[in-house]
Formats: structure tokens, sequence, C-alpha cells
């Protein structure tokens, strides 16, 4: 057996193949004593089959350098083939390599072949045989052996022909029988590395379950715990496990499956008809996320972790109305602490200024937390200035954002903070932009709608006599002074009709201050100047009121004719409704 | 004061015309000589066709202020990305006489067809609005004359996987039924028609649904922890309607009284009266700025509750709000702004322009059949009825034409000039075009209908013989002034739940 152990090894050394430049220096070659204990049989031959898992040896890198002139198979027709620089390539080196005399009997037939090496295949032949080496006397078998160890025959040799594209495909679509030898190494090990972690990753699952079972050790007769390294050595295996799987196969193992804390959850992936209209090519991640907010969401789970997930989604899609208010739920199911959510939400809120989902979270949260300060007159303006502060902040970026301006306003009628504060944050906006309209509108609800002196339930439109006189004053002033700085500015002057209203005044009353913008009335050419067509309009109404019906009509006309033409069908209507009044 | 025009000469120019091989670009001239130089390529070059273009679609406004801030300088920037186009100097164009381009229809057709089709993982954001884009898509093709039944099965699939056991419809499967995208699948089957998208809804269980969102305060909110507002109001008014849903409350309504006392339409009225603001026109929720978009919802939804010449003057200060909404509308860009000292935004031609009719219509003579048309000139407040038109019609169309299509290859509708189209604006300009193009009378009311609401009955004349800015294949197809859809596909699916209810509803 002795004997044998040198051609045993020969199918794996190759004494033609130098060493591959891609090869890996630090390769393992495989170890040639398992050979030499080996049978002489078959069993040991590599597998060229589709099972490119097998371990391909890879004695190339062990072998020394051998010239080509010490194989033993220079006698055959073909000629020593090149060094093989792919595995596929190796496998049909190996198949023939195995052959000696093969390729020419095949070719023409046994005869062709030298005495000698019709002796040497036949050898061969039953040499691989033990059925046929059965039927041979003792000394027709030391005979065999004889010749099989002088010519160095190979004995071990893969059974299976190779073929082409039996080594299967990679995540890139290309040929894995392409690759070099080391590549393919490569790859052989990390998919062993892979089917460790999965195992690996299947005990963690089974000892968590046995855990949280209770279930005893078997063998020390104490409770299975999870120890808390357990838990991060997992999850650290994953991240292994995912990175292996998407380089190996190009699957993706999205951020929760990934997660041990979240396999109890059966994620819910979308389910909509292939003709779906407007369906969205969600990328990967928020797809996932979203099949597992579905899972939580259907058994109704509220904990931290879902809080976790749903910030995750909002980071993804803050419109998604449903997770805003899940979250919700999940913060006052828990009863997690309101001013660490604010805090959360005011980085949201700068990040995705034009959300409208936002707000009513926020009016939400506010609704549930202000019984909690009412009675404490300090928290109640403590969290009243800090919440100006943080409007301050986004309007500043966003100075009439429709959805911050309406939870502004619903923040002070919450928490009553009508007073000189507010007032006086709305002045400074209306100072950097006198056209800001929304802090007009919202100066209008923080005088008009002060529960203090005003009637709960009066229209917008319409007089409330519990304003107190004083106050209709100082707005119509306000009104006037801002109107100076710019008079084509309507905002002010709709403040001003609207206080008018409040007050239940007449429009006459600020007659002489309209006419302050109007000169020459009908005039022709040059002699007519508008400063303000919103003077105008407000002296058509006046002149109106005072039943001037020609100077109503002809401020009408004007504007129509030169002054804001673009409204010409408003003004004209206007010009009837003289006719009606009248 | 009359400030200097402070831009090209374009904008300068006094009326001009201009000639259709007129390759000079004056744009970018300055000195002192443009008014010269426009006038001697006028008198020179005016031997071909020429186009008119009034100039307050040219020139700045005769009234304007020094005084510089954000607001004035966004609406300096705006208008001066508008006027290239107004004044019929885009390359992308072809102008016709009155230097108003044709309307895109192949481009926006197929634009709207990508729109329904698989959208792009950037689309992510709107996951929770897909209804959304099964309306404006198939709204807007419907405007544009395109037949849209073809997509009747995959409507009704994808509406089904958005319907919740408990009542309406999500943005997406297994999302919480909200009333904005409820409205949206409802009219979304209602373009689509017929009787497989019409049994898409579970009626009993969207009627207790709505029972569960009225407050007690009138309004609806919008979905089952979320806000009030009057997207709400007009949304479920829409629902209730179009589905012929009876009104009654169930036990389990917020609104609930304990007896018959309240419907799901009382107090809808008061909630939306809430919302005018002391500017004259409608804010989202009570104590908030007034607001375009926010303007039609109320005015929609009122319409849907009582004749609109009695109900509108009944609940809101008419005069003001037309004064706030006739505001609205800018020179020289000729669109409607949502706000006050906003910008010009393509979406508010439907918003602003299309409460209009419904203004209109509120000031018009009841009709002299008297056939339930008790609303009389008491009704109206004493205001006159409108001769041709509150608004510049002109303005909006030329806005519209000019400055919302997106001429490149991509088409589509938008904004203004440097936004990019989708199929929101797409639907909203295209509403307002067609609300511009098309006049709608309503008549006196009819009895009520089976659910107790009134049924005026609108009808849209037809299309004027006098000459128009607009092509005459460019009218875009008339949509009802409330449902913003076709009037046959708002009676097809009314009379498809009337006749199913002969026998009762519950």
């Amino acid at each position: 057996m002795l004997a044998l152990s040198r051609c045993v090894a020969f199918p794996f050394r190759s004494p033609i193949q130098p060493p591959s430049p891609l090869e890996n220096p630090h390769h393992r070659p495989s170890k040639p004593t398992k050979a030499t204990t080996m049978p002489p049989k078959g069993k040991a031959a590599p597998k060229p089959k589709g099972t490119e898992a097998t371990k391909p040896p890879s004695v190339s890198t062990s072998a020394p350098v051998a010239p080509p002139s010490t194989t033993t198979t220079t006698t055959t027709t073909s000629a020593p083939s090149p060094g093989p620089s792919t595995v596929s390539e190796r496998s049909q080196q190996r198949f023939d390599e195995s052959r000696p005399y093969e390729a020419a009997r095949e070719k023409s037939g046994l005869s062709s072949l030298a005495p000698a090496e019709q002796v040497a295949w036949i050898s061969s032949q039953l040499a691989r045989s033990s059925a046929a080496r059965a039927r041979l006397g003792p000394k027709a078998q030391r005979e065999l052996w004889r010749h099989v160890n002088e010519a160095s025959l190979p004995i071990r040799a893969p059974k299976t022909k190779p073929s082409s594209g039996s080594w299967g495909k990679d995540r890139a679509g290309q040929y894995i029988g392409g690759y070099t030898a080391a590549r393919f190494d490569d790859r052989a090990a990390k998919r062993i590395s892979l089917t460790a972690l999965e195992i690996a990753s299947r005990a963690f699952k089974h000892t968590r379950e046995r855990a949280r079972k209770g279930l005893l050790d078997p063998l020390s007769r104490e409770p299975v715990v999870l120890a808390e390294n357990e838990t991060d050595q997992e999850k650290n295996r994953r991240r292994q496990m995912a990175a292996l799987r998407r380089e190996l196969y190009g699957q993706t193992m999205g951020q929760f499956e990934q997660d041990p804390e979240w396999d109890d959850v059966v994620p819910i992936p979308q389910d909509e008809p292939e003709m779906a209209l407007a369906a969205i090519a969600y990328p990967a991640s928020y797809a996932e996320a979203i099949s597992y907010l579905r899972a939580v969401m259907q058994k109704k789970e509220y904990s931290p972790r879902c809080l976790r997930l749903t910030e995750h989604i909002i980071s993804m899609n803050p419109a998604h109305y449903t997770v805003w208010l899940y979250r919700a739920s999940n913060i006052f199911a828990m009863k997690l602490p309101i001013p660490d959510e604010i805090e959360w939400l005011n980085g949201v809120a700068l990040e995705h200024l034009k959300n409208y989902q936002i707000w009513h979270h926020r009016h939400l949260l506010v609704d549930n937390y202000y019984p909690s300060i009412a009675d404490d007159a300090e928290k109640v303006s403590q969290f009243a200035a800090s919440e100006r502060a943080f409007l301050a902040a986004i309007l500043a970026q966003d100075t009439k954002n429709y959805h911050v301006w309406s939870y502004r306003s619903y923040l002070v009628g919450k928490l009553g903070t009508w007073g000189a504060d507010e007032l006086a944050a709305i002045e400074a906006m209306i100072a950097d932009d006198v056209r800001n309209n929304s802090a007009w509108s919202h100066r209008f609800f923080l005088v008009f709608s002060n529960p203090a002196h005003t009637t709960p339930g009066t229209a917008a439109t319409d007089p409330d006599p519990a304003v107190p006189r004083d106050i209709v004053d100082r707005e119509v002033q306000y009104a006037m002074d801002k109107t100076y700085l710019a008079p084509q500015n309507q905002s002010p002057w709709n403040y001003l009709r609207g206080v008018l209203a409040k007050g239940g005044r007449r429009l006459a009353s600020v007659e002489p201050f309209a006419a302050e913008f109007v000169a020459g009335l009908g005039e022709v050419d040059e002699a007519e100047l508008v400063r303000s067509t919103h003077a105008l309009d407000l002296l058509a109404e006046i002149y109106a009121e005072k039943g001037e019906r020609e100077k109503a009509d002809l401020a009408l006309r004007r504007l129509a004719e030169k002054w804001d033409r673009i409204r010409v069908g408003y003004w004209e209507w206007r010009r009837k409704c003289l006719d009606v009044a009248g | 004061m009359s400030a200097p025009p402070k831009y090209s000469a374009a904008a300068a120019a006094p009326p001009r015309l201009r000639s259709d091989d007129d390759d000079d670009d004056d744009d970018d001239d300055d000195g002192n000589d443009d008014e010269e130089t426009v006038d001697e390529e006028f008198i020179s070059k005016s031997a071909g066709p020429v186009t008119m273009i009034p100039d307050v679609f040219t020139q700045l406004p005769p009234v304007r202020d020094d005084l510089e801030t954000d607001t004035s300088e966004a609406q300096d920037e705006t208008v001066e990305a508008c006027l290239p186009f107004l004044a019929g100097q885009d390359d992308l164009f072809e102008y016709n006489e009155h230097g108003v381009p044709r309307i895109n229809r192949e481009k926006h057709i197929k634009f709207l067809h990508n729109s329904l089709g698989r959208l792009p993982g950037g689309f992510v954001a709107a996951d929770a609005s897909r209804p959304w884009f099964l309306y404006w898509s198939l709204s807007a093709l419907t405007m544009l004359g395109e037949d849209v039944s073809h997509y009747r099965e995959a409507v009704a699939e994808t509406a089904r996987g958005m319907q919740n056991d408990t009542g309406g419809f999500g943005g997406g499967g297994r999302q919480l039924s909200h009333m904005a995208t409820t409205y949206a699948v409802v009219l979304a089957l209602a373009l689509v028609g017929g009787e497989e998208a019409f049994e898409v809804v579970d009626r009993k269980a969207m009627w207790k649904w709505l029972c569960s969102l009225k407050q007690a305060d009138g309004g609806f909110q919008v979905c089952m922890g979320g806000e009030e507002d009057i997207r709400g109001a007009y949304c479920a008014a829409v629902i209730i309607t179009l589905l012929n849903l009876p009104l009654d409350l169930t036990p389990e309504s917020p609104a609930w009284t304990g007896d018959s006392s309240a419907n799901l339409f009382t107090g809808l009225a008061r909630y939306v009266r809430r919302c005018q603001t002391f500017e004259g026109g409608i804010s989202g929720q009570p104590d908030a700025e007034a607001h375009g978009a926010y303007a039609f919802c109320a005015l929609g939804c009122l319409a849907l509750l009582d004749d609109p010449r009695r109900v509108i003057p009944k609940y809101l200060n008419v005069p003001r709000l037309i004064s706030w909404l006739s505001s609205r509308q800018y020179a020289p860009e000729g669109g409607f702004s949502g706000r006050t000292n906003k910008l010009v935004d393509g979406c508010y031609s439907h918003w602003v322009g299309g409460c209009f009719p419904l203004i209109e219509a509120c000031l018009s003579p009841a009709a002299s059949s008297g056939q339930g048309g008790q609303a009389d000139d008491s009704d109206r407040a004493g205001l006159p009825p409108v001769s041709e038109s509150l608004f510049s019609k002109e303005g909006l169309i030329r806005y519209i034409l000019c400055c919302c299509q997106d001429q490149s290859k991509r088409g589509g509708l938008r904004d203004k000039p440097g936004r990019l189209s989708d199929a929101y604006h797409s639907c909203y300009v295209l509403s307002g075009l067609s609300s511009a193009q098309n006049q709608w009378v309503l008549a006196g009311s009819d009895d009520k209908s089976a659910t107790g609401v009134a049924d005026p009955a609108w009808t849209v004349l037809p299309p004027l013989e006098d000459v128009q800015i607009f092509d005459k294949r460019d009218r875009i197809r008339p949509i009802h002034p409330v449902y913003a859809i076709p009037d046959e596909n708002q009676r097809a699916i009314r009379s498809y739940f009337l006749a199913k209810d002969s026998e009762g509803f519950f």
C-alpha cells in the first residue's frame, strides 16, 4: 500500500501545473497524508458535478514545480495541457490526466497503443474495478499492482466527465466554472462560514426558546438562561450572515430579519394584485419595515421596539399618517414622558418642514400632556416658552407654514397664552416681513378670540360688542402704522377691515386715512395717483356706505379701467351692487 | 404709486403686436431705449400674422411698493419667471394670434397614463396617498377627453386592496381609512364607472365609519384619532351624497344625541361657518388663515347641503368672501394665489377658480318655474347676479396655457414655470381650465332626493360662439362644479345606488 501512495496522489499532483499568479498565498493545501490512507478506489476523487460545495483539492500550491518532462504521460499522444486558469478547466484536466491512455484509445483503438501502454491501460481499468479484480487470481492481482506501480498509473479518478454549465452561476450571473481556483476557494470558504453561522443561529433560537419556556438543561439540571451577550453575539452573527448572503447569492436580509428581537413577528408583506395602479417600487428597506408595521399593528402591540419601528418608517416616509397615529398610541399606552417625545419631534419637524402629520401628532401630545401640568402655572408657562422658542425656530425657516400656524393658534387656545409674550413674538415677525399674512392672521386671532374680552362663538366677520374700545383703537392704529410701510400690501388693509367689523365701526371712520393714498381720482392722466388699490377699494365702499353713489362708482370704475384691471369682473359686479343697495 | 417697470422690454412694452416670424429676442435688452426698440420692431415687421396680448399680462401692475421684504422678493421672482411665457417668448411654444399656446394633449395624456403605472422608489413619500394618484390621473385624463373605462378592473382591484372591513379606504393596504383617500377612491370609481367599480364599496361599513368620525360640533374628523377640519366636511358630504348613504347616526357616533335629533349633516354648515376668517376667506380649521383650497371645500360642502342660493348666504359673509376670492387673481400672471401675499400656483386654478361657479350660482336668480325653488332675492342677501364673470377667465386661461404646461418631453401640468409637473397639478390645473372655459348654471332646486339632500340641477351651457383666446379644439371637458368629475359620472353612480336602495339600505 505504501507504494501505491505515490500514485494515488497523482491526479492531485499535476506536475505540469505552474503556480497560478492569482493563487492565494494563504491557501491551505489539502493534506496529502489523507490520500495515503485511502484504499485504491475512486471514492475520494473530486466530483466536478454541480456540487461545487466540495472542498476542492488544491494540491497545486503545495506541489513542487516540476518540469513537464517528469510526467509519466509523455508517451501518450496528447500534448501536455497548459495550466488551468479556471476551476472548470482544472476539472477537465484532472479528468483527462486520470485517464492517461483513454483519449488515444478512444481515438484510434487499443491496438494503436504501444504494448506497454496497452498493458498500462488495461491495468488501470482493472485497478479501478474491484469487481473485475475479484475474478483475478492472487498472482494476477500481484502482477496487476506491479504494473500499476511501475507505470505510476492513477487509480483514483473522477467518475463523471465534466460538463459545461454544471457549475451554475453566481449572483452576478457569472459562470462559476470560470472562476480561478483561488476565487472559487474563497467562495467555498464563505459558504462554509455561512452554514456555520446558520447552525449557530439556530442554536441561539433554540436556546432562547427553551429559556423562554423555562426548561431545564438536561445535563446541568439548571434552568436554561440566555446570557446577556448572546443576543449581541446573535446580532453580530446575523450581520455576518446578511453580508455573506448578499455577497454569495445577492439575497438581501432585511434589517428586521437580522434583528433577533424581531424573530417572533411574522411580517405581513404587501399583497397587491399584479394589476394594481400607481403601485410603488418600494425600496427593500421600506417594504420590510412596513411589513413588520402591519404585523405589530394587527396584534396591537405597544412596546419600545414598536416605537423604534415607527421612527424608522417616519424617517423614510413622514407622510404616512397611519404610522404617526400608531406612534401616538404607543406613547400613550406605555405612558412615556411627553416632553421626551416633543424633543424628538422637534428634530423631525425641522427636517421635514412641509409635513402635515407632525403637527397633528404634536397636537395629540399636547392634548395628552396638558392636563398633567394644568394646575401648575409655572410649568405651563415654562412649556409655553419652550414651545414658543421652537415655533420661532421653525417659522424662521418657513415663515408662512400653514400647519405650524394652525398648531400655534391651537396651542394658544390650549395653554391660554393670549398675553404679551405671544403678541410680542408676532409683532417681531410682522416687523421682519410686514407682508407675512400668516402673522397678521395670528394676531387677529390673538386679539379677537381672547376669551378675556371677546364673546365666544362670534363669527370672525361679525361685530363683537364685548371687545373694549381701546383694544379696537389700538388695533386700528397698528394696522394704519404698518400700512404706511407699504401701502399696496393687502395684509394690514384686510386686518383693518376685520378690526372695524369686530368693533362694529363704520368704514367711514377711516376715510381720511384711506384717502391719503388716492389723489385726483377721475382727473386726467398723471393727476390721478393711486398708491394703494386697497385704499381705493375701501373708499368705494365708504362712499357707498355714505350714499355717495357716484363717487363709489367712479372709484370702482377707475379700479376696473386702470388700477386693478385683472379684477375687472369683480369691480363691475361691485358697481352693480351699488344699484341694488341704492 | 406707479413704480417704473424694472423688468425686460417685453414686460415694459405697451400693448404690442408681435409677428410670428419675429425671431429677435428682445427679452434681455437693457438700457432706456427698450420701448423704442419694440416700437420699431412692430412697425418694421408687422407684415405677417400678429399676436395680441393685452398689456395687463405683459406689464408689471401699476401700483407697486418700494419696500422689499421676503414676500415681495418671492413675488418679483415669480413675475420675472412668468413674463417670458406670458409674452409669447418661449421657444418651445407655438402661439396663436392671441399669444396663447395650444394645449399639448398628447404629452399630458402620456404623462398621466404613466402616473397610473408603476411608480419608482422615489415615490415612497406618496405611499399613503396612492388613491390620490388614481383620482388625479383619471380625472385629468377624462377632462382631456380620454376614455378611462378600460381602467375599471384595475381601479376596482386597487381600491379593494385599500378598503378596510371597518369602512372606508386607506392610503394603501392595511392603512387606516382616511376621509381624503376615501374621497379620492370614490371619485376614481365614479370616473371609471360601472357596476364592477361601484360594487367595490362596502356602503354599510362606510356609513358606520362616517358616523364614527362625525363630531358633536358638526364637523368630521379625517380619520380615527385624526384632525377635524374642513377637508373632512367636504369629503364627507361628497361621499355621503355620491354613495346615497343614509344620514342616520349610529349610537357609536360621537355626535349621537340619544334620539334621532341629529344626523350626519347636523351642524355641518355651522362648522363651515366657523372657518370663515376676518379676511372673508376660509381656513382649514377655525382660527387659522384663509386659504384657497379650503374655500373650495367650504363652498362645495355647503352646495351639497342645500341650494347654494340659500345655504351660502345663510352661513357665509358673501361680499367678504367674494372680495377675498377675487383678490387671489394676480396680474400680470393671471393665475390665482392661495392666500394673501402668497404666490400664484396652478393648482389654485381649481381651488379658487372652482369657487366662482358656486358663488355665481349663489348669486343667480331662482328659476322661474318655482319648482321647489324657494330661494328668492332675499336669500341672496340683496346681492346682484353676475353678468359675465367675477374673475378674469382670460387671465386664468393664459396663465394655465402659457405657464402651467410642461413643454419638455415630460409633459404634464405644473405649479409655475421652473417647477416639475405632477399628477396633482395636472388634475387641478385642468379642472380650473375646465371651469374657466365652460359655464354652469343652476336651475331651481329639484325635489329633495331620497336621502333628504337637496339636489340642485346644474347644467352646463353650450360653448359660447364668440371669440375665445384659446383654440376651439383645446376646450376641456366640463366637470360638475361640486364633484369635479363629469356630470354624467356623478349621475351614474348616484342613480346606481339610488336604484339599489329602492328596497332599503339596511
